[in-house]
């Protein structure tokens, strides 16, 4: 009889056969699993579009007193659209929040209560200004398509925390995708169940396939109950002259499953379960149906807090790794963090409407003693430069930009890594942080050591962080 | 010589350093570790005497004899060097350093023989040796019984003929057989079976998909905006039909790198160029950032990485790519090998290009194309000296030509200029102009004529927007339904739009859009400078139909944000009255070409002006040619903006340090792998000056006798879909990374069989494997069983699986689980809704929303009932951003990544998408509606549907249950648990 350990590794998938695997929860540890974990769970909220560092949380006082000035940057300068206007002052005011002080701007003022666990990075650095290699980049480690993205690589490492809920959910803006779309969450190389599953809260279908497809009206609910039951029946038949192909008892086992989180996800999802109180803490505005039709502060926030609050009510109940986005692709009107033409008309509302839910999540999951064990990290593809570009606009600006992180081990209150003067390059230009260090750091704290997450493709061992990444000490508390 | 010894025995005093008693064990102690055996950071090691003396990346030599203070090493270790300190985090000695300076300054005196290390050959490796078959066996199967018979195995007994038929019904042609099917063959000899499979043009169509899936193509560009490429299906097609033509592998491969000039004059020589534009492609780092800045660099880098990447992966299954930083770690590949293999593809980007679907329009396409260049090059040759003569006469009219209407003084034909907008203070102010077609109509292109006004000395396209977009709807308020007309929307919205003169500016739409609107409105965002001030103005607003014909904008009604009004230079009205400046210019200027050709002609003699009246008229009578069609692929782009393309000359290309586009060192021509060009004996000849040669030669060394990694990596490959696993596990890697053969002799035997005695016929080969006894045994690992579904096993395993738990030997077959395609394909063949078309564009299982700027895919918005969608998945449009969900979870290729075996996974979500997808709730309606045609009595519709989706008769112990259910929750519903029981996804 093969045993399981043989079928994992005659699957020729190494580890990543754990496939049926995550189904019976990991009863085999990886190697990479060398650390004590401080986290079990992340959520990675990702602003598309790349949001400004200097307008949120990189207080630049050079700016304000330069304001207008032509910007002179000591050194040739090379811009995604060409713009070098003057200086621009923070759109918005600053000022310190908490016991440590620090400065942030009042457009993200609710996150002002929460600043104490968190922090800053504000000398993280990219590859290119352009946003589909600078999302993948920060996505999945590498600047080109065909990786695994970060939630991939965790629940490849680490297996699921439940059995009835997908272990990687990505709450995509309901907008549309930002650069790349799925290819960001994509498995890629890895087994598709490690893929991000797409959940959209309050939509019509908020997962696909869950339930029978609108063309099923012959299928009832009483229906799957038996139908289930007899499918096992007669899979077990087929099985029994075939007993050494353990894949086919995983398939009926996946079924088990998929009945399971038939129950599972839509008590998951339900938001109405919550507090009025919980809601508003939140942002979300359960019962209005109508907003004006420019963008606008209450309603990003409305959006953002049904995600933020789907997030903890899925994390409480076994998900893994939840990806936040916040802003989609390049339309028009714009709706997402590319504020070429006007920064305030477009970071006002958006970051509003973040810091209000992302603020609520913090201190609800605080509240719940789930922030300890639950790694936040706010990212975007690259920041913006500190000069306009000759309206109201920033450029791109992937020489330097700002992370934060919380909870899950984190060291909060603290900065690690300045910019410079003017938020325009890392202050120390040879010792930038990069997302190598930034997913090194997360790994660790969730007690794998990213050097030994390895998988073999096309000749080479893939691991979330290339051949880099050095974990950044005075993050971690 | 006597001077030197005396010299050299003053310094060394009290003792000389001596490598072996004194540094060595300093290197040991403090450097092995990141630089010995185990790791060489930065391609450095100091335990072999020719790496530590003469190599390292970024600093060699790192030991120069006789100068420590110049020696980086030493710099490094002595701390004299402030950025760069080694070892890391430990420090040497005060007198170890003292040694370290000794030595090198008395000569850095390494013996010979003392190295603890080798230098790997790393050619010494399986791949990298000629084919060669020590023994030459009979067949396949005496390979794998001597193997089996070693390792104390034995083969597992025949299966039966039902088994046999489903196998390779799925095997070869990725459909199940019906059980009519089953029923003939049953009686036919079983090579009968082999050659109708291999004629079916659906064998074609089952293995273009495993080609597909290695050469990553796709439909949409992927990246950021993820844009279509319609024109891409050709190079599918292209790979159908080699397949079902059984094309010699040579030619296939030569064909897809380089068929337009090994082949010209076919289709396929064009066609198959898809090849090199198969893989996804960065629209905005190439479109929106132009050469000269990094990020275009970095994307065009990127780019020729995927064409190498491609070739060399595919065909030879080697991982070149690894060597773009660094010597490959493990494969003799330098990093002047990997940039000598991206010059061979700097000549081309990704584009579309004409041919014609048949090899006789091709052969006259070529031969006019030829003809019109000898004639154009004629001409120029004597037209040449006469412009020359003509002197500083012909080059001012040349000037007055190009710049035409912007030089004349006047070009308003009549005083209605056109229309104007208020004046604003600021340019970033929002102004819009409409008008009303009357009627809601297809709107396909739309022309804007810019004005003519001296005022400010401005002139030509006197207050044309810098930035604009163009938008059609049915809404005058345009609040909703509007559609942007996308194609140039970038370079007009996004970016500054440079003022073009009296040029007119025109754009499509994306032609499949279909794009409908009674109201055409032009927002500026970003108004023309005037003097001080801002305005937005514009001749004329033309718009046309989806045919060809009348301007549909002609004399309509015209409505603005605010206007002016002046009559009668500026009034709305004047945007739709015919009237532009730029009319009377092109008559200028065709007026002033006939001027110059004339002063250019009298400058010749009788003999040269009839001679060129001759060859003019002769280029004329070139019979023209139908519309040819388009074929995404990779070729010269003759481009222009940010998108210019090589027009021919390919790009410089040099090696990158640490493969970093900001440092580059020597530039390379184009070449292979030179070590592998020497072990092998591979030429690689680049016969002519055009970048298509390069490509050409590259195709040549690939596809030469003598390279055995071609040979090699082809027979794997077929052998692992037949088996589910390859010879060598590790299809794409056949470097040290990879894996060994399990069966070298017989890898290599095949690869010999296959180049010489079967002429590179794929068909000849998949006969060869799908006939041996291997590949007809049964599934099983059991001795044997008794008959019938309840049937008990017997004396239990046929060899001890611990000898082979992988069963890489072979002892039995592999149980295959039926991969997206063949589950799609089968669910639409017993469904009864399989509709085989073939070739021509994809049919799309989504709704595409907001095709202007980013695409999105809508797949749940399809309805699974469209019959354009129930054709073969080969034909599904490949998106690659966003995957078909269904496919995807059924772990189809990701056309981002070059697959060579598909991923296995069995989870909770493929169980949801198997009964709750569309694609299974609806079509289990159908294989209801189909079995209760074909059956009487709800019974024998149950039988009817096992046989066509199991391909046997059931058994009484599984129809019962299913009669049951049937009765009671309907036939639909049985039908659907049909299609989700194991043994539909399995195969035995």
């Amino acid at each position: 009889m093969i045993t399981r350990r043989q079928l994992l590794q005659t699957a020729g998938q190494g580890f990543g056969a754990l496939a049926f695997a995550s189904l019976e929860a990991s009863e085999q540890q990886h190697r990479a699993l060398t650390v004590t974990p401080k986290a079990k769970r992340v959520v990675q909220l990702f602003m598309g579009g790349a949001a400004s560092h200097i307008d949120l949380f990189d207080f630049k006082p050079a700016l304000i007193k330069h304001h207008g000035e032509a910007a002179d940057f000591g050194e040739k300068v090379e811009t995604f659209q060409n713009g070098l206007g003057p200086w621009k002052k923070p759109v918005w005011d600053f000022k310190p929040y908490g016991q440590s002080g620090k400065m942030l701007s009042e457009v993200v003022a609710p996150l002002g209560a929460c600043v104490d666990d968190m922090a800053f990075v504000h000398n993280m650095v990219g590859k290119t200004g352009v946003h589909s290699q600078g999302t993948l980049l920060q996505a999945t480690g590498f600047n080109l398509p065909g990786f695994p993205g970060m939630g991939c690589w965790v629940s490849y490492g680490l297996g699921t925390l439940g059995d009835n809920l997908p272990t990687f959910v990505v709450l995509p803006d309901h907008r549309g995708f930002a650069s790349n779309g799925p290819k960001n969450w994509d498995s890629a190389f890895l087994p598709s169940q490690h893929a991000g599953t797409i959940i959209y809260p309050g939509a019509e279908t908020p997962i696909s396939d869950l339930f029978p497809h609108k063309s099923g009206r012959y299928i009832k609910a009483s229906t799957d109950r038996i139908g289930f039951a007899l499918l096992e029946e007669l899979n077990r038949k087929h099985q029994h002259q075939r007993e050494e192909d353990s894949r086919l008892d995983s398939r009926i086992k996946s079924y088990e499953l998929a009945a399971k989180m038939q129950l599972a996800a839509p008590e998951a999802l339900d938001i109405s379960q919550e507090s009025s109180a919980m809601k508003s803490l939140y942002g979300i505005q359960e019962h209005r149906k109508v907003w004006p039709s420019e963008i606008n502060a209450a309603e990003e926030a409305d959006y953002m807090g049904r995600k933020c609050l789907t997030a903890r009510r899925l994390l409480e109940r076994g998900v893994r790794f939840v990806q936040i986005w916040s802003g989609n692709d390049n339309g028009f009107p714009r709706r997402n963090w590319d504020s070429h033409e006007d920064v305030e008309r477009d970071h006002g509302p958006l970051a509003w409407g973040m810091a209000k839910a992302v603020s609520a999540l913090m201190i609800d999951l605080k509240q719940r003693g789930l922030l300890d064990d639950t790694l936040i990290l706010w990212t975007t593809e690259f920041g913006r430069m500190p000069s306009t570009q000759g309206g109201k606009g920033r450029d791109h600006n992937p020489y330097v930009f700002t992370n934060w992180l919380s909870g899950g081990g984190i060291k909060g209150g603290v900065t690690s890594g300045e910019s410079d003067l003017w938020g325009y390059k890392p202050l120390d230009r040879e010792n930038p942080t990069t997302c190598y260090d930034i997913h090194a750091t997360m790994m660790h704290l969730l007690g794998m050591d990213h050097e030994k997450l390895t998988v073999r493709h096309n000749g080479i061992d893939r691991r979330l962080t290339d051949v880099h990444g050095h974990i950044i000490k005075e993050l971690i508390a | 010589m006597r001077l030197f010894c005396f010299i050299s025995f003053f310094t060394t005093s009290a003792f000389s350093v001596d490598f072996v008693r004194d540094v060595r064990p300093i290197f040991e102690r403090h450097c092995y570790e990141c630089h010995g055996a185990a790791k060489q950071k930065n391609d450095y090691r100091l335990d072999i005497k020719t790496v530590a003396l003469t190599g390292g990346q970024d600093h060699a030599p790192n030991i120069i004899a006789g100068k420590s203070a110049e020696s980086p090493l030493f710099r490094f270790v002595s701390g004299a060097d402030k950025k760069n300190s080694m070892p890391p985090k430990t420090k040497l000695s005060s007198t170890e350093i003292d040694l370290l300076k000794r030595w090198i300054d008395e000569g850095a005196v390494w013996p010979e023989g003392v190295d603890i290390a080798q230098v790997e050959d790393r050619l010494d490796w399986w791949s990298f040796k000629p084919l060669q078959v020590q023994v030459a066996a009979i067949n396949i199967d005496s390979y794998i019984h001597a193997k089996l018979a070693e390792k104390g195995m034995k083969p597992a007994s025949q299966a039966d003929t039902r088994t046999l038929i489903r196998r390779l019904y799925f095997d070869l042609t990725g459909l199940p057989p019906t059980p009519e099917e089953i029923t003939k063959y049953s009686a036919l000899p079983y090579d009968k079976l082999v050659d109708d499979l291999l004629a079916s043009p659906r064998y074609g169509e089952r293995w273009a998909r495993h080609w597909l899936d290695l050469v990553h193509y796709g439909e949409t560009h992927g990246y950021d905006k993820d844009k279509p490429r319609l024109n891409a299906w050709p190079y599918r097609d292209y790979v159908i039909r080699a397949f079902n033509n059984d094309k010699p592998y040579t030619r296939f491969i030569e064909e897809q790198i380089a068929g337009d000039v090994l082949y010209p004059g076919t289709t396929d020589g064009i066609t198959a160029l898809g090849f090199i534009s198969a893989g996804p492609w960065d629209y905005i780092g190439h479109a929106e950032v132009p050469e000269t800045k990094l990020d275009g660099k970095i994307a065009r880098h990127l780019d020729r990485d995927d064409m190498v990447q491609n070739t060399i992966g595919t065909f030879c299954s080697l991982t070149v790519q690894c060597a773009q930083c660094h010597y490959h770690k493990f494969d003799p590949i330098s990093q002047e090998d990997y940039y000598s293999l991206q010059a061979v593809f700097a000549g081309v980007d990704r584009t579309d290009i004409d041919y014609y679907p048949d090899d006789t329009s091709m052969q006259k396409f070529v031969v006019l194309q030829k003809q019109k260049k000898q004639l154009t090059d004629e001409i120029v040759a004597l037209e040449d000296p006469l412009k020359k003569k003509a002197g500083d006469a012909y080059i001012a009219l040349s000037k007055r030509i190009d710049g035409a209407a912007e030089k004349n003084a006047n070009p308003n034909a009549k005083p209605d200029f056109g229309y104007h907008s208020s004046v604003s203070p600021s340019q970033d102010t929002v102004k819009w102009v409409q008008v009303d077609l009357g009627q809601s109509v297809q709107v396909d292109r739309i022309v804007l004529k810019p004005c003519y006004d001296d005022f400010g000395k401005i002139g030509g396209g006197f207050g044309f927007p810098v930035r604009f977009k163009i938008e059609v709807s049915d809404d005058p308020t345009f609040t909703t339904n509007v559609a942007l007309v996308w194609r140039k929307h970038d370079a007009t919205f996004i970016n500054d739009f440079a003022n073009p003169g009296l040029k007119p500016f025109e754009t499509g739409t994306a032609g499949d859009d279909g794009i409908t609107g009674r109201y055409v409105r032009v927002t500026a965002v970003k108004l023309a400078r005037r003097s001080n001030d801002y305005i937005f103005a514009l001749a004329e607003l033309e718009v046309y139909g989806r045919k060809a014909g009348q301007n549909l904008a002609a004399g309509r009604f015209v409505t603005s944000l605010d206007s002016i009004e002046a009559s009668p230079r500026w009034r709305r009205a004047n945007l739709t009255d015919g009237i532009a400046p730029e009319s009377r210019s092109d008559e200028d200027k065709k007026r002033l070409i006939r001027e110059r050709d004339a002063l250019m002609l009298a400058q010749g003699n009788d003999t040269t002006k009839i001679k060129l009246r001759a060859l003019r008229q002769q280029r004329d009578a070139l019979p023209p040619l139908p519309a040819p069609q388009k074929v995404y692929a990779g070729a010269v782009l003759h481009g222009s903006g940010s998108f210019k393309g090589t027009h021919g000359t390919p790009r410089i290309i040099h090696v990158l340090k640490r493969g970093d586009m900001k440092q580059p060192a020597q530039e390379v021509s184009a070449n292979s792998i030179t070590q592998l060009s020497q072990r092998f004996g591979l030429p690689f000849q680049v016969e002519g000056t055009e970048e298509s040669y390069r490509r050409a030669a590259l195709a040549k060394w690939i596809t030469d006798k003598n390279n055995a990694l071609t040979w090699r990596s082809i027979v794997n490959r077929i052998w692992q879909h037949h088996f589910g696993r390859g010879l060598v596990d590790t299809a794409n890697d056949f470097g040290r990374m990879g894996s060994q053969p399990s069966h070298s002799e017989l890898l290599d035997w095949l690869a010999l069989t296959f180049r010489d005695d079967l002429n590179g016929s794929l068909k000849k080969l998949h006969k060869l494997i799908v006939m041996s006894e291997t590949y007809r045994q049964t599934s099983s690992a059991f001795k044997s069983r008794k008959s019938g579904a309840a049937g008990k096993l017997d004396s239990g395993l046929l060899n001890d699986t611990s000898l082979d738990a992988n069963n890489v030997y072979l002892s039995h077959q592999n149980r295959r689980k039926l991969d997206a395609e063949s589950i799609r394909d089968a669910i639409l063949a017993v469904s009864g809704k399989l509709d085989l078309t073939m070739g021509g564009p994809s049919f799309q299982d989504f709704i595409i929303e907001k095709p202007q700027h980013s695409p999105h895919y809508e797949y749940q918005l399809h309805d699974p009932e469209d019959p354009k969608s129930h054709r073969r998945s080969i034909y599904r449009f490949i998106v690659r951003s966003q995957q078909q969900p269904f496919m995807t979870i059924m772990d189809c290729a990701d056309p981002s990544m070059r697959v060579d075996k598909r991923n296995e996974s069995l989870s909770p979500l493929q169980a949801l998408a198997m009964m709750n997808n569309g694609l299974t709730v609806a079509m289990a309606k159908h294989f209801a509606e189909r079995v209760s045609k074909e059956a009487h009595g709800t019974e024998a519709q149950i039988s009817r549907a096992l046989a066509l989706a199991l391909c046997r008769i059931p058994h009484s112990d599984e129809l019962v249950p299913l009669v049951d259910f049937a009765k009671r929750e309907g036939l639909e519903n049985a039908c659907r648990l049909i299609l989700n029981l194991n043994e539909f996804s399995f195969i035995d």
